[in-house]
């Protein structure tokens, strides 16, 4: 019960706004903060009434929270019947997601204070965004999560769209295009993996995911069945399967070379949208890509996983050397990101504990920061409309709190010991490391070639460091923008403090993650690694 | 010789208990005329209201038929009653009836001197044909049935003929449909002869079997490309937008919508003679039909993406739509039949809708440009919402009604492929799938300007009778039950239970 109302209360809040008179437009951010607010107390609570002996992962009894109820049920004839069920429940690799989503949303509510124009859009949209990223980390009916997963196209589609900067148009209808040309081709594998899977108790075909996992329940010669080994055009079923959820997945995420949208989205999108993307909507990538890439086609992963590890490793140094060449800021935290959700795929590839703790740890981290970095240059952009890095030097002397937070954050995002990054970064590599003599799948040198994405992460953030907040006061737009560039306001605080210290407190107590989320880990190296 | 007339009496007089929905439209036609001869200037509201209520017990009769079991042939074989013709009666009815409502709001019509009672008649008229095209097994019945449609629709589509270009929509359609019912009448007079038989039945079929390949082959096609050319898959789709274009809202609406749903009827109806349980194909029509239908979604899809005016897009999109039914058409079970009525229905429901609105916007700004939407998104805030969940259904996105609708075609298909293994098969679905994509591009179009772009000047907003708003609220409704449907879909489905044959 307690997921549905984490999950459809936002929904309701929407209905609310849209039904409340434009005249209170005013009111609708303390509804909206309010809501979410309330979001991050139930996931407070489900974080700290979550048994963390309980695997979940294949095992429906695993799962905690969980609600199963029939929802839809189609008679077909002579295909039988297509049931799908409301099926959602928690386990390790979904419940620290929860929590972040409502940090995350709860601080781009925060953020949304810098949105004047029509307000009663722009928080209905806002709202029905929460909703679908919820479910989506909850669902566990295929079918049902793969609604969660297209629905939070359209409000973000809007959200770019009308609220964005100047090319919000082209940048909004990229990232739509973008995701659902993966999307509508997994929904092509979600019916053949349909009716491939048999539900052992009813015996009716079944969306759901945690029997898709089980190789027992898919029909004798059916498509993706693994001891019929079909193919289709020539490729085994299974693995053209895999590869396509992959790339919807991986769209997502973003990888190198489908990263495309990613930093037009950013750039244009208004910050808080940009920290919904960053914090939120890239950790829906690597989710699917562990839950349902990995978790229903294991074989097929371990097939792919030097190519997916070597993706990994190209899009760490692609990303990092793409920021070091920007002269925008969102654009160079843009390009951050895509180094830095690199490490999530290298970790994952590796198929070791230690490389998956590594992506789940660095999914969560990474959602905090990128969070904090978007925040950060939004509160710049905000006081003088303006981003590009070379108009700015000295900031440290006429912003000294701002400048401490942005320190905070660029030396967490590059890996500084004491901070989440370092963690989850030096566990995907030790994942990634040892690899080869645990199970054989990635070689060394990506370990390697990881690690050097973390040094030039320390060169462009440094670098960033150097030229915006040292030296003399020097600003493109000369005393105006002095007088405009006031310090953070308490708000603005507000946000960034809980960011801050949780950041810091992964840093030194990564165990406030690890022993959530480790039973599932476990369960779920084992179960791609078929042991 | 007086036992056998007695007995056809009697079977006709049995036949004429299972045609009460028909016998209820031409009563209706006729009384339609005299009403709307007799009533003088209320002759729209009463000729509306008699035809709506025409409608509804024409609907009440058709209803009662769903308790037959199993196909029933009647009149010699000249008419078959399956369950399947029986819901696709009944969404035309109900095109019909939003097609009534939909007069009622365009002003076009409304101020058009010859008075609407004519243009109800005629519609009338044109569902009867429309029953008796989903209901035919026999090649003379099919072709009369088609004939009347098309008549009827020439009639509806110049019945507004106010400037040139409907002019020239109206006889662009007709000498496109003379054609092609000439076509189709070659094919059938050739099949005629090689059989000696004009029902489609299994000695239809054997006699067909022992014709040389080729003749039977080119006489099927040429009787399938008549049935193409209501259908409209390319190639038989060029006389769509301009028609689509010329022809006043309502009109189009209704064409492109029972239009297509009549011509899947007929269509099931001839290939059901040629399906594999008579063990014998003379065309190969898997692979023909695939073959159309991926040309089909490919080029209305894209085509659709050049459109301004967005009757012309719909226009096109409609042909894309074609081609995605023409899907559930080839896997040809039990389960596509449901999946196509599910389409068909829902496709009813959006596309009226989506023309409805796109009405309503015009009689509101006065462009049909989509371009030229700019701004009106925040004017017309209830209309463009409703038009972006229509919009969205159209597009097959989750949560509407539109979504389940592919993922029934798209089992369908794959249920066959399952059984048949054809690499043809899967090329279709995955165009099916990539024309989604390309379907987003320009239906989000409208989106687009509404929303995004930002407006020149202040956008101009006409005030407008009552009605208009009336047909605002009844799309709003429209949309609403695309969404409700999408979440529960057992809500229609659960009523449809069938099977193809």
């Amino acid at each position: 019960m307690i997921l549905s109302v984490l999950t459809f209360l936002p929904l309701l809040s929407a209905l609310l706004i849209v039904l409340l008179p434009t005249a209170w437009q005013q009111r609708y951010k303390y509804i909206t903060l309010l809501t979410t607010l309330v979001q991050v107390i139930i996931s407070i609570y489900i974080y700290l009434n979550f048994a963390d002996n309980q695997a979940g992962v294949t095992r429906e009894q695993g799962f905690q929270f969980v609600e199963h109820r029939s929802w839809i049920g189609l008679d077909l004839g002579s295909l039988g019947r297509l049931q799908i069920d409301y099926f959602m429940g928690l386990d390790g690799l979904s419940m620290p997601f929860m929590l972040l989503t409502s940090v995350i949303m709860f601080v781009a509510a925060l953020s949304s204070w810098e949105i004047t124009r029509n307000l009663k859009g722009y928080f209905a949209l806002f709202l029905l965004l929460d909703t679908a990223v919820i479910g989506v980390f909850g669902a566990l009916d295929f079918f049902l999560f793969y609604i969660f997963y297209e629905l939070m196209l359209l409000p973000l589609y809007f959200l770019i769209g009308m609220w964005g900067g100047v090319r919000r148009e082209y940048a909004a209808i990229k990232f739509f295009l973008y995701t659902l040309f993966g999307s509508v081709f997994m929904l092509l594998v979600m019916i053949g993996l349909y009716f491939s899977v048999n539900d052992p108790v009813t015996g009716n075909h079944t969306f759901n995911i945690l029997q898709m996992m089980n190789p027992n329940n898919y029909t004798d010669g059916a498509l993706f069945s693994q001891i019929a080994n079909q193919q289709l055009f020539g490729i085994p079923a299974r693995l053209l399967a895999f590869i396509i959820l992959f790339i919807a997945f991986a769209i997502k995420v973003p990888i190198v070379p489908l990263h495309t949208w990613l930093p037009d989205a950013h750039v244009e999108a208004p910050t808080p949208v940009s920290i919904i993307l960053a914090g939120i909507l890239l950790k829906v990538g690597g989710y699917g890509i562990m839950r349902i890439c990995f978790g229903i086609f294991p074989d097929a992963a371990i097939h792919s996983a030097w190519w997916l590890g070597l993706i990994g490793v190209v899009s760490i140094l692609y990303g990092a050397l793409n920021a070091l060449a920007q002269t925008d800021l969102k654009r160079l935290i843009a390009y951050s990101s895509v180094s830095h959700m690199g490490f999530v795929l290298l970790g994952v590839a590796s198929v070791t504990a230690e490389g998956a703790s590594g992506a789940m740890m660095q999914m969560v981290s990474h959602g905090f920061l990128s969070a904090m970095l978007f925040f950060l240059v939004g509160v710049l952009y905000n006081r003088v409309h303006n981003r590009e890095i070379a108009n700015f030097r000295g900031l440290a002397l006429i912003m000294p709190q701002y400048t401490v937070f942005i320190m905070i954050a660029f030396f967490a995002s590059l890996g500084l010991p004491g901070f989440s990054a370092f963690i989850a970064e030096v566990f995907s590599l030790i994942g990634a490391f040892n690899s080869q003599s645990i199970n054989g799948l990635l070689p060394r040198w990506m370990a390697v070639g990881g690690s050097v994405g973390i040094l030039l992460g320390a060169a462009y953030f440094l670098w960033t460091l150097q030229r915006m907040f040292f030296g003399q006061t020097r600003l493109w737009g000369g005393e105006e923008w002095r007088t405009q560039l006031t310090d953070v306001s308490v708000r603005e605080k507000l946000a960034l403090v809980p960011m801050a210290a949780l950041a810091l407190v992964l840093g030194v107590f990564p165990s406030l993650v690890f022993d959530k989320i480790n039973t599932s880990v476990l369960e779920f190296v084992n179960h791609v690694l078929n042991k | 010789m007086q036992q056998s007339i007695s007995q056809s009496i009697n079977e006709i007089l049995y036949g004429l208990g299972y045609l009460l929905p028909e016998l209820a439209l031409t009563a209706l036609f006729i009384i339609v005329i005299i009403t709307g001869l007799f009533t003088g200037k209320r002759a729209d509201k009463v000729t509306g209201i008699v035809s709506f209520t025409g409608l509804l017990i024409a609907g009440y009769f058709t209803a009662g038929q769903l308790t037959t079991e199993s196909t029933v042939s009647l009149f010699g074989g000249m008419i078959a009653l399956s369950r399947l013709a029986v819901y696709l009666k009944l969404i035309l009815l109900l095109c019909g009836m939003l097609f009534l409502l939909f007069t009622q709001i365009n002003a076009e019509l409304q101020q058009h001197k010859k008075g609407l009672s004519d243009l109800y008649a005629i519609v009338i008229a044109t569902l009867l044909g429309m029953n008796f095209m989903a209901m035919t097994a026999n090649l003379l019945m099919l072709y009369l049935s088609v004939e009347m449609v098309s008549v009827g629709s020439y009639l509806m589509v110049g019945y507004v003929s106010s400037n040139t270009r409907q002019s020239e929509a109206a006889i662009k359609y007709a000498l496109f449909g003379a054609v092609c019912s000439a076509v189709m009448l070659y094919g059938i007079s050739l099949l005629y002869s090689f059989t000696g038989t004009l029902v489609l039945d299994n000695e239809f079929i054997a006699n067909l079997r022992v014709t040389p390949q080729l003749g039977a082959s080119l006489a099927v096609l040429l009787v399938l490309a008549g049935i193409g050319f209501k259908l409209s898959f390319v190639p038989l789709h060029f006389w769509t937008p301009d028609i689509y274009e010329g022809a006043s809202t309502p009109v189009t609406a209704f064409l492109s919508t029972a239009g297509k749903v009549a011509a899947f009827g007929v269509v099931i109806r001839f290939l059901l003679a040629f399906s594999p349980r008579h063990g014998f194909l003379i065309v190969d029509f898997q692979q023909l039909l695939s073959i159309i239908a991926i040309i089909t979604m490919i080029i209305g899809n894209f085509a659709a993406i050049w459109q301004d005016n967005i009757k012309r897009m719909l226009a096109y999109s409609s042909i894309g739509h074609t081609g995605f039914i023409m899907m559930a058409l080839i896997a040809f079970s039990d389960a596509s039949a449901k999946a196509m009525i599910f389409y068909l229905f829902v496709y009813t429901l959006m596309n009226m809708a989506a023309f409805m609105l796109a009405d309503y916007i015009e009689q509101k700004t006065g462009t049909l440009k989509i371009s030229e939407y700019k701004g009106f998104g925040k004017k017309l805030p209830l209309a463009f919402c409703a038009l972006v969940i229509v919009l969205l259904s159209l597009i097959g996105f989750p949560a509407t009604a539109g979504f389940i609708a592919k993922v029934l075609v798209f089992s369908s298909a794959l249920e066959l492929y399952n059984f048949s293994g054809s690499v043809l098969l899967l090329i279709l679905m995955a165009m099916g799938a990539l024309t989604t994509v390309v379907s987003l591009f320009y239906y989000f179009k409208i989106p687009l300007f509404a929303y995004l772009k930002k407006p020149d000047a202040e956008p101009v907003i006409f005030s407008l009778p009552k009605n208009a708003a009336f047909g605002l609220y009844i799309s709003a409704g429209l949309a609403l039950l695309l969404v409700v449907f999408g979440l529960f879909p057992q809500l229609v489905n659960g009523w449809v239970e069938l099977t193809i044959r």
